[in-house]
């Protein structure tokens, strides 16, 4: 077999295929720069440490609920549930962060509860083959009726500390999500990591080439029920006690970022830095449209047209090829 | 006398799907450095055969041996242990991946749990060499064409150091440079002791690259022989050559001289400049292996997906219809091949799938008359032979009737061209000859009936000519006088170029 060997030299392959990745996102940082830029402008605050602060605790819970829903849609799934669970998250921070459990126990157990979470819903749907559509749907309602039994009505307390920590004047937030990315670019360097891709896009031949598919899977529901519950905890810290329904818009703002970042509903396509930047674009969007004095009403439409005009213009140019 | 086991083998498999069997008693025996051809028409059971090597399906009977030892519970992954690496004719990878990164997909090499980009780089580069594909390793195989993506399938198989290789159709989506690499290739890893199974539809590479050859017929091994002193011609008729019986009614001729279709320099999806009449009164059979773009002249013509062409006339009318209730005002019929997705609606009513048709052509508010309704539904039945309760969703009925319902539900309109895609495709042999029957009467009736199908027996034996597509071109008419199962593979795998002036 000495003719199939390995090459001396193969050069770097790494940073080259990270580059094409960023490819179709291109047109889309352009975008968010503009906006950023727009922003920058009507509100100068945001070169300033503590405004700078303030606009990423903004835009934080919204990242990583978009990150949730970006890595179920690489498999080829979607969840209804986000919403329900950052509320979750935010009701058992709100209970246990000030009791005996502590800062550390409260933490743990929003991290077990959503990996538990995440993990059972991917479960039924890879294992049993269930709509991920149905069974997200009908696990928003345990999960946001378990988030009343825990917290019935707004209540519980964040310790203060925690929450000057990541929603003072601080620039804590920026921070974790650069420690989030960089964990997912680590994630994506692993065999089950970027196997979501295979996974999500082709999953029989991914099988057949010997792709664990059914954990890569159940992997990314676990992921994205841990960004969810995490989410839910920093909501938790930026109003200081626990609401049970307060992830509720989470849910279609989620799949709008997602969608906003290229990622696509068939699975396999799009890049988690694709889905950032479609949360932050969102987050602009919503600050900018507010700044310049639209009305909630008007804001919504506008919302809603722009993500169908982003959804529309890669598939325009994909019927002119 | 052979002493070395062979690397693989199956021994007298038998496997049936839903009781229907798709493979009796076979045995094929790769021995290593030897390029091992396996032949068969569509449907023969290549991909079942291939499925069962794999460890991809479980045979129902007979048994499965890697090294001469019996694997009792052959799976993938332990296929992949024993160094079995199979290059599918649907591909496995994965778009927004790059090469380098579909090709180590599933066996990544790992540091620190992490993947080793720079061994990954190393080891996809030397497979990649193997093929000659020297595209950047970084590029997404998305934006690779076809043929690249081949070759990429390849030399993923390669980058598993594999014993056993094996190709199906390997060169259906390559150039003449790709599939000569391809080749060489092949020779040299034969060389190297590797044993190949290569399944082809083209003839010449066949007899030019393997030793062995395994002919299959309708789920069962009808030549096991080495490849020495056999010729095209010979293995055309080891692959064909059954007796038709009187599955076929008898053929008289019907064909008028008035064309019903007229085209010129017709294209649509993968079909190219096609010039092409089709006369009222006649069956013209639409031949040719599978997925050459026979479907899309039926739906070009059909106004189902768009054509151009230099000139066209449909039953006096100048120009196509261009979509499909205008064709179907023009006289056309469409009867598609997969009668369960786009033929039928499975969990409705009989009545209402016979009904469909009807209703696209009333106008969109008037009130239905279901006794109107019911009264052509029962008279259909009866003119078809359809069996069973009108009101019963039609997936209770077996598939040969689904396939009647499926050509009743036209013939209200009365229409004056019929497109069939492969109609008796999965029916059983009493309903086939009864769709033959109906075929031949039509025809008689005057009216153009054009059968797109797989079977070649039913070219032969039912058709006033045959025209045979090969990579999007008609390659060859034949009139009833040419017509034979062996002159219609032949054009089919382009064997010989041959046209028979219409």
């Amino acid at each position: 077999m000495s003719i199939i060997r390995s090459a001396k030299s193969a050069g770097a392959l790494y940073w080259p295929v990270q580059a094409h990745r960023n490819i179709g996102v291109r047109a889309l940082f352009l975008v968010v720069l503009a906006f950023l830029v727009a922003y920058g402008v009507l509100f100068p605050g945001l070169f300033t440490a503590s405004g700078f602060g303030k606009f990423t605790q903004s835009w934080f819970p919204l990242a990583l609920v978009a990150m949730a829903q970006a890595i179920l849609m690489l498999t080829g799934g979607i969840s209804l549930a986000i919403g329900a669970t950052v509320s979750l998250g935010a009701v058992i921070a709100a209970t246990t962060m000030a009791g005996p459990l502590g800062v550390a126990g409260g933490a743990a157990a929003v991290a077990l509860a959503g990996l538990g979470i995440g993990a059972a819903t991917g479960f039924i749907v890879v294992k049993l083959r269930l709509p991920a559509i149905v069974v997200t749907l009908a696990g928003s309602f345990i999960i946001g009726g378990a988030a009343l039994l825990i917290l019935p009505r707004p209540g519980g307390a964040i310790p203060a500390w925690l929450s000057d920590l990541l929603a003072g004047d601080t620039p804590a937030a920026f921070l974790i999500l650069v420690v989030i990315v960089l964990l997912w670019k680590l994630y994506l360097a692993t065999p089950l990591g970027l196997s979501l891709y295979a996974a999500g896009e082709n999953p029989v031949g991914a099988y057949r080439s010997g792709v664990p598919v059914d954990a890569a899977r159940v992997a990314a529901y676990a992921i994205s029920g841990l960004l969810s519950t995490s989410a839910g905890l920093f909501v938790a810290a930026q109003t200081g006690s626990g609401d049970p329904v307060i992830g509720t818009a989470f849910t279609l703002n989620s799949i709008a970022a997602a969608v906003l970042g290229g990622i696509g509903f068939l699975g396999g396509q799009g890049t988690m830095r694709g889905a950032l930047a479609g949360s932050l674009l969102l987050s602009l969007m919503i600050s900018v449209m507010f700044f310049l004095g639209f009305t909630p009403v008007a804001q919504y439409v506008a919302q809603g047209l722009i993500i169908i005009g982003a959804v529309a213009i890669p598939q325009f140019r994909k019927v002119q090829q | 006398m052979t002493t070395v086991p062979p690397l693989l083998a199956a021994r007298g498999v038998s496997k049936a799907f839903f009781g229907n069997p798709v493979l009796r008693g076979v045995s094929i025996a790769l021995q290593p450095g030897r390029v091992h051809a396996l032949l068969g028409e569509n449907g023969a059971g290549k991909s079942t055969l291939i499925n069962l090597l794999s460890g991809a399906l479980r045979p129902d009977s007979g048994e499965i041996e890697v090294d001469g030892r019996a694997v009792p519970r052959m799976t993938p992954a332990l296929a992949r242990q024993a160094g079995i690496a199979v290059v599918q004719q649907e591909l496995s990878l994965t778009a927004s991946l790059s090469i380098a990164e579909n090709i180590g997909l599933g066996a990544y090499p790992k540091r620190f749990g992490l993947i080793d980009y720079n061994e990954l780089a190393s080891r996809a580069k030397a497979a990649c060499a193997l093929v000659g594909l020297n595209e950047p390793l970084s590029t997404p195989v998305g934006r690779l064409a076809l043929g690249r993506r081949q070759m990429v399938e390849i030399a993923k198989a390669l980058y598993r150091k594999p014993r056993v290789l094996i190709l199906d159709e390997p060169t259906s989506s390559l150039s003449a440079t790709e599939t000569k690499i391809l080749t060489d290739l092949l020779e040299r890893l034969r060389a190297e002791g590797i044993a190949i199974l290569y399944i082809s539809h083209r003839l010449n590479e066949v007899m030019a690259l393997c030793q062995h050859v395994t002919v299959l017929k309708d789920g069962t091994c009808t030549a096991d022989r080495s490849l020495a002193g056999t010729d095209a011609a010979g293995l055309v008729r080891l692959m064909v050559g059954r007796d038709p019986g009187d599955l076929f009614p008898k053929w008289r001729p019907s064909a008028s001289s008035a064309n019903a279709i007229s085209v010129r320099g017709f294209s649509a999806g993968l079909m190219r400049d096609v010039d092409l009449d089709i006369r009222a009164g006649e069956v013209l059979g639409i031949g040719g292996l599978v997925g050459q773009g026979q479907e899309d002249l039926l739906l070009g013509l059909y106004g189902a997906i768009p054509a151009r062409m230099a000139s066209a006339t449909v039953n006096g009318t100048s120009g196509l219809p261009g979509g499909v209730p205008k064709a179907n005002a023009l006289g056309l019929a469409y009867v598609p091949a997969d009668r369960k997705r786009e033929g039928l609606h499975l969990i409705h009513p009989i009545l209402t799938n016979m009904m469909l048709p009807a209703f696209a052509r009333l106008p969109a508010l008037r009130l239905r008359s279901r006794r109107a309704e019911h009264e052509t539904g029962k008279s259909l039945a009866a003119q078809l032979a359809i069996k069973g309760d009108l009101g019963r969703p039609a997936q209770a009925l077996s598939g040969g009737n689904q396939q009647k319902v499926a050509l009743a539900k036209w013939m209200p309109h009365d229409p004056l061209v019929l497109l069939l895609n492969d109609p008796t495709r999965g029916v059983d042999v009493e309903t086939k000859r009864e769709i033959y029957l109906m075929l031949r009467a039509f025809a008689d009736a005057g009216k153009a009936v054009v059968l797109l199908s797989s079977d070649t027996p039913e070219l032969v034996h039912l058709c006033d000519r045959v025209a045979v597509v090969r990579e999007g071109r008609i390659t060859a008419t034949l009139d009833r006088a040419a017509l034979s199962e062996e002159a219609i593979v032949s054009a089919a795998m382009g064997a010989e170029k041959q046209k028979v002036a219409a």
